[in-house]
C-alpha cells in the first residue's frame, strides 16, 4: 500500500531528515509511526502525501510511483488518503458537518449525497449533536474527531495521521485511538505518526522506531520502546 | 468532477460576509480609486469637449467688393457650398453686416449715425470641418477672385490652437493611464491583503484534495462580487458629480461652452464597472495562486 525505497530526503543542504529508509506497509495495516521530534516522522507524512519531494528513493502509494504523478494530479491523489493532523485543521469559518461536507464537495460529489452521509459520519464519530458547531466552539477532543470524519468520510484507502493525540488529554486521546482502530478493521490502512508511549504500548499493533532518520526498530505487535 | 456553480457562489458570499472587514476594505478602495479614474476620464472628456467647441469656431471669411454684381456674388456662393472642406456657408448682406455693426456699438449710436447701407461689404461666413484646412480654402477662394487681403481666417490661431491641444490631450491621456495603474495596484494589494489573511485555509483545502480551481473559484467571484460593488458606486458617483458639474458651470460660466454632450454617460459607466471587475477578479485569481503551491 504504501512502500518506501532507499528513500533519503535532505532539507537545504545538510540537513538529513531522512536516510536510506525502506519500508514497507501492507493494505489493511495498522503501523506506529514512533520516535522523538526531528526523527523524520513528519517527513514520513509529507512524502506519502507529496506535499515535497524525496532528495533521493522511490516512493510508491496504491502502486503508483510518486515521482510520476504531474503536479495537477496531486489532488486526485491526496483524495486517495485521509489526513489527520495534530493541530485538526478545521477551517474555521464552517461548522463541524460544513468541514466534513468540503471534503466530499472537493470530490464534486452530490449534493444529496452529501447531505445523507455527513450526518452518518458525524454519528460514527460521536458527534451527532454537534453537526452545526464551529470548531471554537469544539473541545480539542471534538475537533480531532470532526478532522477525523472528514478524512474517512470519502473512505480512502488510506489514512494518515501525524501526532493525532498530541493536543489532547489521556483520556480523550484513547477516544481518538479508539475511533482509528475501529477505522483499520473495517480494512482502511493507517499509519499514526506519535511520540505518545502509553497509547503505543496499550495498542499492541506493529510499531517502527525512527532515530535521527533511520529505522531503528521494526516489529509486529511492538511498543514504543525495546522491551527488555 | 462536476462543477456546482452554485455552491461557488454561495462560499464567495459566505466569506464576504464572514471576513466583513476585509470585505469592506477591498470595496471602499475599488470605489476610491475608480472614482478617481472616473473624475480623470471627466476632466478628460470635458477638456476635449472644450477644444473641440473652440476649433468648431475657426472660420474663414471672405468679403466682396462693394460694387460685386448680384450674379457674380450668387455664382460663389453656389461653388463654395460645394467646398468639401466647409461645414457651413452663411451669406451676410450688406444690410444685415451694418444691422451686426449696429449691435455691436448699441451703447455708442455715434459711431454708426451717419453711416449709409452701402459702407459696409457683404461677405461669406464659412465653418470648417477641420481647422488645419484653412490655407486650403483660402487659396480656392483666391481662384475664385477672392483678393489675400479681402479674406480673413486666424491662420496662427490655429496652428498654434493645434499644437497647445495636442499636448494637452496627451497629457490627459497619460494622466488617465497613472490613475488606472496605481488603482490596480491598490485594489490588488487590498485583495491580497484578504486573501494573505486567509492563506491558512486556502492550505487546507489543498490538504483535503481540492484542486487549485476548487479552491480559486470562490475567491475570484468574491472578488468580482467586491470589484463590481466598489466600482458600481463610484461609476454612479462620478456620473452624478458630471451633472453637478455641467449644471453648475452653466451658472457660474456661461461663456465656457461645457457641455453635457462631451461625456458620452454609458461609456463612462461601462468602462469603469469594466476596470473595477477586471481588476477584482485578475487581483483575486493572482493572489490566490501565490499560495495555491501547497
Amino acid at each position: 500500500m504504501i512502500q518506501f525505497s532507499n528513500v533519503t530526503k535532505v532539507y537545504g543542504n545538510d540537513t538529513v531528515a531522512l536516510e536510506r529508509v525502506n519500508l514497507n506497509i501492507d493494505p489493511g495495516e495498522f503501523v506506529f509511526l514512533v520516535g522523538a521530534s526531528g526523527s523524520g516522522k513528519s517527513t514520513i507524512v509529507r512524502l506519502v502525501l507529496k506535499e515535497m519531494e524525496p532528495s533521493a528513493g522511490a516512493i510508491y502509494v496504491n502502486g503508483t510511483r510518486l515521482s510520476a504523478v504531474p503536479r495537477r494530479s496531486i489532488p486526485r491523489h491526496r483524495r486517495n488518503i485521509g489526513c489527520v493532523f495534530q493541530d485538526f485543521k478545521l477551517l474555521p469559518n464552517k461548522t463541524a458537518a460544513e468541514n466534513v461536507a468540503y471534503a466530499m464537495e472537493v470530490t464534486g460529489q452530490r449534493p444529496r449525497t452529501i447531505r445523507t452521509k455527513v450526518p452518518q459520519i458525524l454519528d460514527l464519530v460521536g458527534l451527532a449533536e454537534k453537526t452545526g458547531k464551529y470548531p471554537d466552539q469544539l473541545s480539542g477532543g471534538e475537533q480531532q474527531r470532526v478532522s477525523i470524519a472528514r478524512a474517512f468520510v470519502s473512505q480512502p484507502p488510506i489514512l494518515i495521521a501525524d501526532e493525532p493525540t498530541g493536543n489532547l488529554d489521556p483520556d480523550t486521546s484513547v477516544g481518538i485511538m479508539q475511533l482509528l482502530h475501529r477505522i483499520n478493521r473495517i480494512g482502511t490502512t493507517v499509519l499514526v505518526a506519535t511520540h505518545d508511549k502509553e497509547m503505543v504500548d496499550v495498542m499492541r499493533k506493529r510499531v517502527v522506531a525512527l532515530e535521527e532518520g533511520r529505522i531503528v526498530r521494526d516489529k509486529v505487535k511492538g511498543a514504543y520502546a525495546d522491551e527488555v | 468532477m462536476r462543477f456546482n456553480i452554485g455552491f461557488f457562489i454561495r462560499e464567495a458570499f459566505k466569506n464576504i460576509r464572514l471576513n466583513l472587514l476585509m470585505s469592506v476594505t477591498a470595496v471602499t478602495t475599488t470605489f476610491i480609486c475608480i472614482l478617481v479614474l472616473g473624475a480623470g476620464l471627466l476632466v478628460s472628456a470635458h477638456v476635449e469637449g472644450l477644444i473641440g467647441s473652440v476649433r468648431e469656431d475657426v472660420a474663414v471669411t471672405a468679403f466682396f467688393q462693394p460694387d460685386e454684381k448680384e450674379q457674380k456674388i450668387q455664382a460663389v456662393r453656389d461653388s463654395v457650398e460645394g467646398y468639401s472642406e466647409v461645414s457651413s456657408v452663411k451669406f451676410v448682406s450688406k444690410a444685415e453686416a451694418l444691422d451686426n455693426f449696429k449691435q455691436t456699438f448699441a451703447d455708442q449710436p455715434e459711431i454708426y449715425e451717419d453711416m449709409g447701407s452701402d459702407v459696409l461689404p457683404a461677405s461669406l461666413e464659412m465653418q470648417l470641418k477641420d481647422p488645419s484646412d484653412a490655407d486650403a480654402v483660402a487659396s480656392k477662394l483666391e481662384g475664385e477672385g477672392f483678393a489675400k487681403k479681402d479674406l480673413s481666417y486666424p491662420q496662427q490661431t490655429i496652428s498654434r490652437l493645434n499644437e497647445v491641444t495636442g499636448y494637452m490631450i496627451w497629457g490627459l491621456y497619460g494622466a488617465t493611464a497613472l490613475f488606472l495603474i496605481s488603482s490596480i495596484l491598490l485594489i490588488s494589494n487590498a485583495i491580497r491583503i484578504s486573501i494573505f489573511a486567509r492563506r491558512k485555509e486556502i492550505e487546507v483545502m489543498k490538504l483535503v484534495g481540492a484542486s487549485d480551481s476548487f479552491v480559486r473559484t470562490p475567491f475570484v467571484f468574491e472578488g468580482l462580487v467586491e470589484g463590481l460593488i466598489g466600482a458600481t458606486l463610484a461609476a454612479l458617483a462620478v456620473i452624478w458629480l458630471n451633472y453637478l458639474f455641467v449644471d453648475w458651470s452653466r451658472q457660474a460660466l456661461p461663456f465656457v461652452p461645457i457641455s453635457g454632450n462631451a461625456v458620452d454617460t454609458v461609456l463612462i459607466l461601462a468602462v469603469l464597472i469594466a476596470v473595477g471587475v477586471m481588476i477584482g477578479v485578475i487581483g483575486s485569481f493572482l493572489s490566490v495562486t501565490r499560495f495555491l503551491r501547497v
